[in-house]
């Protein structure tokens, strides 16, 4: 198939590529190594740079800390170990030191995260420093073990391969795919099941690891190190630099960059030493206005343009090849062959059959003790039941004590002049905001405390006021991802024929390949509708999904709601548009100032002189 | 020990002059200018130049350095930031843009004064004997600058708070969007903020010169006091910049005093983590 020949042309051309530049020091002189030594470590530094910080936007300056904990594992503990354990734990340290910063700074976001990754790498030095003066009495820490320039070389290049490879790989995965969604838009990424914070902190931890490891290496190349050797902030702008330069956005973009920049600089140093900075810093400008996405796109552009060939990070587009026999749940009627009331053990059964590693389908994917639980009490209760629930923001009680039942299969309306809470309940729900009483329980179980990803995993998904399409992903990546997060996750090949399924559902097959931010308004509408099955509900909440339809729009949404709640998904619609209450839903619960002031069908709630009164005021309903 | 907190005092007075025309570049325009520190050594060596080549009083370099920080920074505004601005989808890509920019800038600015001035660390004697203040015997130049800062921040704040541009400036600070839907100019507006940080600047480096020694690579590490100050601070509050100014200065020195003199950076590093950390808007910040 097209991917597998892709995998295999990849790791062709790394090896052959690999193995010249592994031969090449044959030749070299010392020259020739030692500037080897310095692309090889540019080029995996910037490489793991950018698999954190391409898809998710992060502009991290921790490089230099992670380089220089690497460095700084090593010479602590070159004596006690032989070399390859040392860089081992160099490797093992920056993954744990990262994990555990990451855990607590990664829900700071734009400038706050520069600021306080730069703050990290000073303190760390600031720090180093205060040890080596204070305790060991020496700033300077040699490095004991004497390793040749050319086993330095041969390491650092296999570094680089690794990175950039790996990368690459990654960035064909669910993993990469998930920090994608994160850098587009992180509330989507957790309302379609992604553990935003696990799927962050580990891709950070990974590329620390390589960043130390590069540092471990490179560290033999002095006789002796100090704080401003390992934790100098030029690391990390150095870094920062290349990657950008070449294109984070791309696996092999930020290893182009890296050669590019240590070429230029290499070249300002020899020629014009005295203006070195002020041409990086015109680098700097350059890069800003006229290649903002990097060089690595521009290639790919001319490459294009030379001959066609699937360069494209992130999953791949091809469609697999028709030979091979759709699945079963590929067809368009999967969520009511799913959705019944065998649905849990299908669930599970879904589970075990996708081939992933336990620890990655941890991470990135279905909560298994939620389905376990649903397991356990399929019968019991498949609605939802919301008790007493309360939210306040400061001094406005947004909900005040409501109460209400969704039956299981029905369509029910939540309705209510603007302010009246209902986009609230929605948000306490889905677990986007915590409730400061009450209980919500949905199957027979209580949600409250699940967070917004593991709602999603329990079944129960949404859709949003303000739509929230995922502007630089294709209409096709904005309805995978509910497919390869959602309750019962599958692999990109996979979910790319559940999405065309679904796509064609809701009528957008001819805009498969348009960008989230090449749409229409309705059409970003049904991209959300489809995006929101493709999690597999059977609880799906719809936050005025019909507003802003013209009438024939309407019709047609109307028989996608109903057609949905056919297949057995249980459905909750907030809603100003009376026509479509009175079409669908069987059960309307009325909500005004937090509270519900009616429940009952359609008919009896818009008859209900309280309901009549809220909605068009004393006078008017009196009239 | 009360000399102790006095130093910090003084010292963190200091801090908060450094960081008020960062806190209208950042706080207000929304640009986090990284070459910040190069307009603060560019005030510094036009003191430096008054007293040493015209034996002039070193405030006389402010009259040079003001208007062509102002100036410049208008024009850095008005030609190089406003196209990002306009090209930018959201905030956060237009934060990558202005950090990757402003750090080009860094560098063209500080290898032209290095081509231009030299590497060399430049200082003068200006005021430099000590005087008894509140009992404790502190150097006359650091007061100085001290009272300086008080009087800056506190004109600052009024024109703030008390002039119709003051008040749109802090509008602008809380939601440009909205700002502009009342009729206020957000950009020509931001543009009077980022070249007035730039004149704040300037001054502050003059200030600072007169008792502390400058060099053209030393601007990075007045940006980062700045930026430390501000988000410790709140952006955009001028009395918050001046208040985390002086706990760090105190933070600072008594630290340093009853732990080690060589931890002071440490200490002050940690505090900026731990209210990234704890309370991300800052101290002094609103809610």
């Amino acid at each position: 198939m097209a991917e597998t020949s892709l995998t295999w042309r990849v790791l062709l051309v790394a090896s052959l590529v690999t193995a010249v530049l592994a031969a090449l020091p044959l030749w070299f002189s010392g020259y020739g190594v030692s500037s080897g030594i310095v692309y090889f470590a540019n080029i995996a530094l910037a490489t793991a740079w950018a698999l954190f910080s391409g898809p998710t936007r992060y502009i991290s300056l921790a490089t230099a800390s992670f380089v220089g904990i690497g460095m700084y594992t090593l010479a602590f503990t070159q004596e006690s170990v032989v070399l390859p354990v040392s860089l081992a734990l160099a490797g093992i340290v920056g993954f744990v030191f990262a994990f555990i910063v990451g855990l607590s700074t990664l829900r700071l976001r734009g400038v706050y995260f520069v600021i306080f990754t730069f703050g990290l790498t000073e303190l760390m030095r600031q720090l180093t420093s205060w040890y080596e003066i204070n305790i060991t009495n020496k700033l300077n820490r040699f490095i004991t073990i004497s390793v040749d320039a050319i086993a330095i070389y041969e390491m650092l290049l296999v570094l680089a391969v690794v990175s950039v490879v790996g990368s690459w790989y990654v960035s064909r995965t669910r993993l990469g795919y998930a920090l994608r969604v994160i850098g587009e838009d992180e509330t989507v990424a957790r309302h379609t099941g992604i553990n935003t914070t696990m799927v962050k902190v580990l891709v950070f931890a990974m590329a620390a690891a390589m960043m130390a490891l590069v540092g471990g290496v490179y560290a033999l190349r002095y006789p002796s190190i100090d704080p401003t050797v390992g934790f100098g902030n030029a690391w990390s702008f150095q870094v920062l630099i290349a990657a950008l330069l070449g294109g984070p956005g791309r696996p092999w973009g930020p290893a182009i960059g890296a050669v590019l920049l240590v070429f230029v600089s290499d070249f300002i140093v020899g020629n014009f030493s005295q203006y070195f900075t002020i041409a990086l810093g015109i680098c700097f400008v350059v890069i800003v206005y006229f290649i903002p996405g990097g060089v690595a796109p521009r290639l790919e552009q001319v490459y294009r343009w030379i001959g066609d060939f699937p360069v494209r990070a992130g999953p791949p587009k091809t469609v697999t090849s028709p030979t091979s026999r759709p699945l079963p749940e590929a067809t368009p009627a999967s969520p009511a062959t799913t959705n019944g009331s065998v649905s849990g053990p299908g669930a599970t059964a879904a589970l075990r059959r996708s081939r992933l590693h336990p620890f990655m389908r941890r991470i990135t994917m279905s909560g298994p003790r939620l389905v376990e639980r649903g397991d356990a009490s399929p019968a019991a209760g498949a609605g939802l039941s919301v008790h007493s629930l309360r939210k306040a923001f400061g001094g406005l009680i947004a909900v005040r004590d409501i109460s209400f039942d969704v039956p299981a299969g029905g369509i029910t309306g939540l309705i209510g002049p603007n302010g009246s809470g209902k986009t609230t309940v929605l948000n306490l729900i889905t677990g986007e905001l915590p409730p400061d009483a009450g209980s919500i329980h949905f199957q027979g179980e209580e949600i409250i405390g699940l967070r917004s990803f593991e709602v999603c995993r329990a079944r129960i998904a949404r859709t949003f006021q303000l739509v929230r399409v995922l502007p630089g992903m294709t209409t096709r990546e904005n309805v995978m991802l509910g497919r390869m997060f959602g309750s019962d996750p599958k692999k990109p090949a996979i979910a790319i024929r559940e999405a065309d399924a679904l796509l064609e559902r809701v009528g957008l097959s001819n805009r498969a390949h348009l960008v989230g931010s090449q749409l229409t308004y309705i059409d970003q509408k049904r991209v959300e509708f489809a995006r929101a099955l493709a999690t597999r509900p059977q609880l799906l909440l719809l936050d005025e999904w019909l507003a802003g339809l013209n009438p024939t729009e309407l019709q047609i949404g109307i028989e996608l709601i109903r057609k949905t709640q056919r297949e057995g998904i249980t459905i909750v619609m907030v809603e100003h548009v009376m026509e479509a209450i009175r079409a669908l839903c069987g059960h309307v619960i009325v909500m005004n100032a937090g509270m519900k002031i009616a429940e009952g069908t359609a008919a009896e709630v818009l008859s209900d002189p309280k309901v009549t009164q809220v909605y068009l005021g004393e006078e008017d309903a009196a009239a | 020990m009360f000399e102790v907190v006095l130093n910090g005092l003084v010292l963190g007075g200091m801090y908060g002059l450094i960081a008020l025309g960062l806190n209208l570049q950042y706080g207000i325009a929304r640009m986090l200018n990284l070459s910040y520190g190069e307009f603060f050594t560019a005030g510094a060596f036009s003191s430096f130049f008054a007293v040493t080549l015209y034996h002039l009083n070193p405030m006389f370099g402010l009259l040079v350095s003001v208007p062509a920080s102002f100036a410049l920074n208008w024009l850095i505004y008005r030609f190089l930031l406003l196209p990002l601005i306009r090209r930018a989808p959201n905030q956060d890509a237009l934060d990558g843009d202005v950090v990757l920019l402003t750090f080009g800038l860094l560098f063209v600015f500080q290898g032209l004064e290095q081509v231009y001035w030299g590497g060399n660390v430049r200082a003068y004697y200006y005021l430099s004997f000590s005087v008894d203040f509140l009992g404790a015997r502190l150097p006359a130049n650091r007061l100085v600058a001290f009272f300086a800062a008080l009087v800056l921040g506190g004109l600052l704040i009024l024109a703030l708070h008390k002039t119709r541009i003051g008040t749109a400036l802090r509008a602008i600070a809380i939601d440009p969007i909205a700002a502009g839907l009342t009729g206020i100019n957000v950009l020509n507006l931001s543009a009077l903020a980022y070249a007035l940080g730039g004149a704040m600047v300037a001054i502050s480096g003059a200030l600072v010169s007169m008792f502390l020694a400058s060099s053209a690579s030393a601007g990075i590490v007045y940006t980062l006091k700045a930026l430390i100050v501000i988000i410790v601070g709140g952006p955009g509050r001028m009395g918050g910049a001046l208040a985390a100014g002086m706990l760090l200065g105190v933070a600072e020195q008594v630290g340093g005093y009853l732990v080690d003199p060589g931890l002071t950076l440490a200490i002050n590093y940690s505090i900026l983590i731990l209210v990234l950390l704890i309370r991300p808007t800052g101290l002094f910040a609103r809610g």
